[in-house]
């Protein structure tokens, strides 16, 4: 490598270019000061220039003016670059082996070794161009799903007979492996003597949004068998993970479930193969509201716990069940104090991307520590926002609802929108599922209830539970006061595509402005974020003749990106 | 108490380097800049190599009289 060579590559790395106009601008001291001190106004951040080129990587972080720079500095990247080393302690038992079992996950799984230390990166594609109590408020729930991550690992590296030579221990014997779309909910009456862990949540779903790399590998390997290419990539990458012998094998059992189609039935199939361990496989309904299907759901889940008792010789235990279930209600009534202010008001603090990926976290995973006390964080920051009536995302021009999957590639395409175009994604789908609350004064309202609750799962609420439910889209439109709508067209789900039609008409019917955004879940190749970005240019400017409030976040490669 | 206090102060000194340090690691994003360009690529290249079973061996079972069941 020569001089020139290195100046280049130093230019391509560190150098923020400026804009034509500024190049020839006399030098404004009052207002670099200025800048310094609060951070450029929003119109004159020119974000976009400070990628390099196709990485997504920073040349620098952006300066978002002495406190708000020395907030995510101190409180977001060195208290979280400090809490996952400490989380992986925690929950590593807190001895030195913890280091240990997470140095072998770290090296034996793909999902882990090239994926999970971005994760700081994740926080800044979700936080970008944020400022004051958005940024803090969206930062914790970011923390959470950190830490939640971090759990999850470390209780499956801890029994993982693939890390400790093929040796089963004790705590092996106490987990139950479930699919991601089991609800957490399922396993409460046994969280005293189990621990439950969702065996693709973290190898597979959370990965994806972290670094979007990692997931081709498990699509490309389970079409490399010859199964084929057209069913949902999401199932294609979580029986890819077997196919890639990349699972960590930390339980007897296996529970899984056709949540959300067709898709996850042959995740289950190919599971019970390549697991060959008992397996319980508990459906859920499609037409889930149905009232003849409620007898049966409720079975189902009967059926399960007695699997449990039977694989593990526990008892079913009804105070455990009501503790949980109530502390997870507690959760349930803070996020609908949340939709009350986002829905109602401009003080809402919390980023759409942040807000889509906690709330299917948490309700997926079930009642866990981190939620209460992130919860808790938050609650603050809103009561603040609220009582001085803080504008938050002040720069909106639309609000949007966001329907139907999102691209996990690219679900911080609603800070990018924000930025960009001043389109504020107040809502999304995924947000709204598993509203239910948890009775707990009987056992046969328990049992309705979590029924209910297991059938508004990800995906089958208002994706393939019927038609009813895909269109309730226009009455959250009206309860969030949106005047737009994101409509994700997930290229592969034949259940969407079915009524791609009937959005077609309504929102013609309607007089709604819908944006069209195609993609294929976890796999960036076939929709690009910079194709989702075109479509949405091309709408803005085309039909409603907008101006970008940062023009340099129009047209950007970011193909390589995490 | 003098070699006390300038132990304190040679602690601030180091800790105010390491900070500051530390802000230079995060402002101009070195941290993504080692995943991205150096850590991924060994990740990558070791997982690529990894000598895996051929799952697809795993033997399965076949229920007889699957008709009696019906």
């Amino acid at each position: 490598m020569n001089l020139t060579d290195i100046k280049n590559t130093y230019r391509k790395l560190f150098v923020v270019e400026k804009a034509p106009e500024d190049k020839n601008k006399p030098k404004d001291l009052k207002k670099a000061v200025k800048d310094f001190w609060y951070g450029k106004p929003h119109e004159e951040r020119r974000l976009g220039a400070l990628y390099v080129e196709n990485t997504g990587l920073y040349k620098h972080r952006e300066w978002r003016g002495v406190k708000d720079t020395m907030y995510y500095f101190n409180m977001i990247w060195l208290y979280n670059y400090g809490h996952m080393v400490t989380d992986i302690m925690k929950y590593g038992g807190g001895t030195p082996k913890a280091l240990v079992d997470f140095t072998k996950g770290l090296l034996r799984y793909r999902w882990m070794g090239q994926t999970y230390l971005t994760a700081i990166h994740w926080f800044d594609r979700g936080m970008e161009g944020m400022r004051g109590e958005e940024m803090r408020a969206s930062a914790w729930h970011y923390r959470a799903m950190v830490s939640e991550t971090i759990r999850q690992f470390m209780e499956m590296f801890a029994s993982d007979k693939k890390l400790h030579g093929g040796e089963a221990s004790e705590q092996w014997h106490k987990n139950i492996a479930h699919n991601e779309t089991v609800s957490g909910s399922v396993f409460y009456p046994f969280r005293d003597v189990l621990e439950d862990i969702p065996l693709e949540m973290i190898t597979y779903f959370v990965s994806v949004h972290v670094n979007s790399h990692t997931v081709l590998n498990y699509i490309d390997a389970a079409q490399s068998i010859g199964l084929p290419a057209d069913p949902c990539p999401m199932c294609q990458a979580e029986y890819g993970l077997f196919i890639e012998d990349d699972y960590p094998d930390y339980s007897p059992v296996m529970v899984t479930t056709n949540e959300a189609c067709d898709g996850s039935v042959a995740t289950s199939v190919l599971q019970d193969w390549f697991l060959n361990r008992p397996l319980y496989a508990m459906p859920q309904p499609m037409r889930y509201d149905d009232p003849l299907v409620q007898k049966h759901c409720q079975k189902e889940i009967e059926g399960c716990w007695k699997f449990i008792e039977d694989q593990f010789g526990v008892k079913f235990d009804w105070d455990q069940y009501v503790k949980y279930a109530q502390s997870f209600n507690k959760l349930t009534e803070f996020e609908w104090e949340k939709w009350d202010v986002d829905a109602n008001t401009n003080y809402y603090p919390i980023s759409s991307v942040a807000q889509a990926l906690y709330r299917i976290y948490y309700s997926q995973d079930g009642d866990r520590p981190i939620w209460h006390e992130i919860d808790d964080h938050v609650k603050r920051i809103m009561n603040k926002t609220v009582k001085n009536k803080i504008v938050c995302f002040p720069k909106t021009r639309h609000r949007a609802i966001a329907w139907s999957c999102a691209p996990l590639y690219y679900s911080h395409w609603t800070t990018w929108a924000y930025n960009c175009w001043g389109i504020n994604c107040v809502i999304n789908m995924d947000s709204l599922m598993f509203d239910q609350y948890l009775r707990t004064d009987t056992y046969e309202h328990a049992l309705e209830d979590l029924g209910w609750f297991n059938e508004k799962a990800p995906m089958r609420a208002m994706a393939v539970g019927g038609h009813e439910h895909i269109l309730s889209l226009f009455d959250y439109m009206e309860r969030f006061h949106c005047d737009m709508v994101i409509m994700y067209d997930q290229l592969q789900c034949k259940g969407m595509q079915g009524i791609h039609g009937v959005f077609e008409d309504e929102f013609r019917k309607r007089d709604i402005h819908a944006i069209w955004v195609p993609h294929a879940l976890p796999d960036k190749r076939t929709v690009s974020r910079q194709e989702i970005r075109g479509l949405i240019n091309d709408y803005m400017t085309t039909v409603m003749h907008e101006e970008p409030l940062d023009p340099t976040l129009v047209d950007f490669d970011d193909s390589g990106s995490w | 108490m003098k070699i006390l206090g300038k132990f304190i102060f040679k602690l601030i000194k180091i800790a105010v380097f390491i900070y500051g340090l530390l802000f230079v690691v995060f402002y101009y994003d070195l941290d993504g800049k080692f995943m991205y360009y150096i850590w991924e690529p060994l990740m990558i290249k070791r997982f690529d190599n990894m000598k895996r079973p051929d799952t697809t061996l795993t033997p399965y079972g076949m229920r007889d009289n699957v008709s009696e069941d019906f």
